[in-house]
């Protein structure tokens, strides 16, 4: 079953959560959301339902949160809360929804940032814990950690110094490379120190998007092989049975299906779907077959 | 403060949750700012904003600096609160989040910094109404008390008791009928708003007498006449500011 960090909200049922809650964290310019947008169709492709996420898109408080930064008077705490209303919002509204219904959840950032972000703005590390301990404990965390020396360029050369980004908030009367330095290693520091802390996973994220991409597919593979991929074989077998399966044939079926590399699970697990798809009429006793030893 | 049933084992929660609790209580009794702060709870209809309307005219015909500060009213916050109760958005963890939000704003940029320069300030409504209502809505006693962990603590905070029926006489001959989330339609508790009102008001009733012990609230009887609710709180307020002339803005 399902845990959050400690407190469960009212109404909140964890009984029947089965989705995968995949998250994406790392600082900015460390190329999360280029990561998403290349994991979203890919897993569509391999037949998962999938949500994307991320920071400032609930119907709630997103605008309002916009608005707020367009001035400078959006105060410490008040900022935190603010983002907090957002994450709940679309933890209510969307995220568990979503991992109801059986979907994959991509998060570009969780929880993490959150308190990333309060703790290096002063925020109480209890304070904001407890605020976030509604939430669920993800089924992977992907840190994608990118060095200092990096992440000015790619931040700065690409879309130029922001307010916000600069935590220019944090340290008015330096000029925006001074601060965007100081803020961004702060952050650096503190999501190391939450990685260990949360057991992220981490990836080096100065390398190419393509091997990123790579890195994160074999992660996110190994992730769903577990339950989804043994629960797909057994649907199958059934129905290769006319619904009944012998008890020893599906120990046959799972033993086999372990030996098998990850790249044969990602020919395994497309290859069906993408039969129902196209003809409405799936070969799955043929894919049987294949995986007897 | 026990730990309520909705907690559960592993990681940052249980000791963690209680931490927040120790600190957040061990911060709020430390403000030593030169300013005073009163603040005024009850539920709708206990006559609670009259009251400290006729304190703060007091006040200021005394020669104080007082400022006033209304429960829900952050500038910054105050669309987004509209949208979600135009729209029924709000479940009881966002409507909780979001008036944190807004009182967070008032706090930073009103109340602290007037507390620090010697202003007595006046609240309609403050942490404990949040406290009251979150509860009532079903969110978690020490969440709700962690959330709000940046509040200063007040030096009175005035709870206008009153029975159930005698505020809903009131409101009933004021307006006519009550509103959504005010009544806690939200929770489907009826679809009858004034028996909803009831229900749900009456969930706050029982959560302010908790309060009552835990927060030191000044208990005033709200059934009493308005003159002698008001010469009470009067007396209440003056042996706080006796002494502080440095309060005045004239002599």
């Amino acid at each position: 079953m399902r845990e959050t960090y400690g407190k469960i909200l009212p109404g909140m049922d964890l009984s029947h959560v089965n989705g995968k809650l995949i998250v994406i964290e790392g600082t900015d310019g460390a190329g999360r959301t280029t990561q998403i947008e290349l994991l979203k169709p890919w897993l569509e492709e391999l037949g998962h339902a999938v949500l994307d996420t991320g920071m400032t898109r609930s119907t709630l408080a997103g605008d309002g949160i916009r608005r707020a930064k367009e001035g400078v008077n959006l105060g410490r705490v008040t900022q935190n809360l603010f983002y907090a209303t957002d994450f709940v919002d679309r933890f209510e509204n969307a995220i568990v929804p979503a991992l109801r219904a059986g979907f994959i959840v991509l998060t570009d950032r969780y929880v993490y940032s959150l308190m990333a972000r309060a703790i290096v703005r002063g925020a109480d590390a209890q304070w904001i814990r407890s605020i976030y301990s509604v939430a669920l404990k993800p089924d992977a965390v992907f840190y994608l950690r990118l060095g200092i020396e990096q992440l000015v360029p790619r931040v700065v050369f690409s879309r130029g110094f922001d307010y916000w980004e600069s935590g220019m908030d944090l340290y008015p009367g330096q000029d925006m490379y001074e601060s965007f330095c100081n803020y961004q290693t702060a952050l650096l520091a503190e999501f190391d120190r939450l990685s260990e802390e949360f057991k992220f996973e981490t990836v080096d994220a100065s390398a190419d998007v393509r091997s990123v991409f790579s890195q994160l597919k074999v992660k996110i593979l190994g992730l769903l092989e577990n339950d989804s991929r043994k629960q797909f074989v057994s649907m199958l077998a059934m129905r290769a049975n006319g619904g009944v399966m012998l008890k020893a044939e599906e120990d046959a079926i799972a033993a086999a299906a372990r030996k098998h590399s990850v790249t044969r699970d990602l020919e395994l697990v497309s290859r069906p779907f993408t039969a129902h798809t196209s003809s409405g009429n799936g070969n799955g006793h043929s894919t049987i077959q294949n995986l007897k030893p | 403060m026990g730990i309520s049933p909705g907690m559960q084992g592993g990681g940052f929660e249980a000791g963690a949750a209680i931490r927040a609790a120790t600190s957040t209580a061990k911060k709020r009794g430390e403000h030593q700012f030169p300013g005073k702060l009163f603040v005024v709870e009850g539920i709708d209809g206990s006559g609670k904003s009259t009251q400290l309307s006729l304190l703060h005219k007091w006040l200021q015909s005394r020669g104080f600096g007082v400022v006033f500060s209304e429960w829900n009213s952050s500038p910054l916050v105050k669309d987004t609160t509209k949208l979600g109760k135009k729209k029924k958005l709000l479940t009881p963890a966002t409507f909780s989040l979001i008036h944190s939000t807004d009182f967070a704003d008032r706090t930073e940029r009103s109340i602290l910094p007037l507390l620090k320069a010697g202003a007595v300030v006046l609240c309609d409504r403050y942490m404990y109404t949040a406290f009251a209502r979150d509860v009532a809505r079903g969110m978690d006693r020490e969440w709700v008390r962690d959330l709000y962990g940046f509040a200063v603590q007040p030096t009175v905070a005035f709870y206008f008791r009153v029975p159930l029926e005698t505020a809903i006489g009131r409101l009933l001959d004021a307006r006519d009928g009550f509103k959504f989330y005010e009544a806690g339609m939200d929770l489907g508790l009826s679809d009858d708003a004034e028996e909803s009102f009831r229900l749900f008001q009456g969930r706050i009733i029982d959560e302010y007498e908790k309060m009552i012990p835990e927060f030191g609230l000044t208990v005033i009887d709200a059934t009493l006449p308005i003159e002698i609710q008001q010469t009470r709180v009067r007396q209440i307020v003056k042996s706080h500011i006796a002494n502080a002339a440095e309060l005045r803005m004239q002599p």
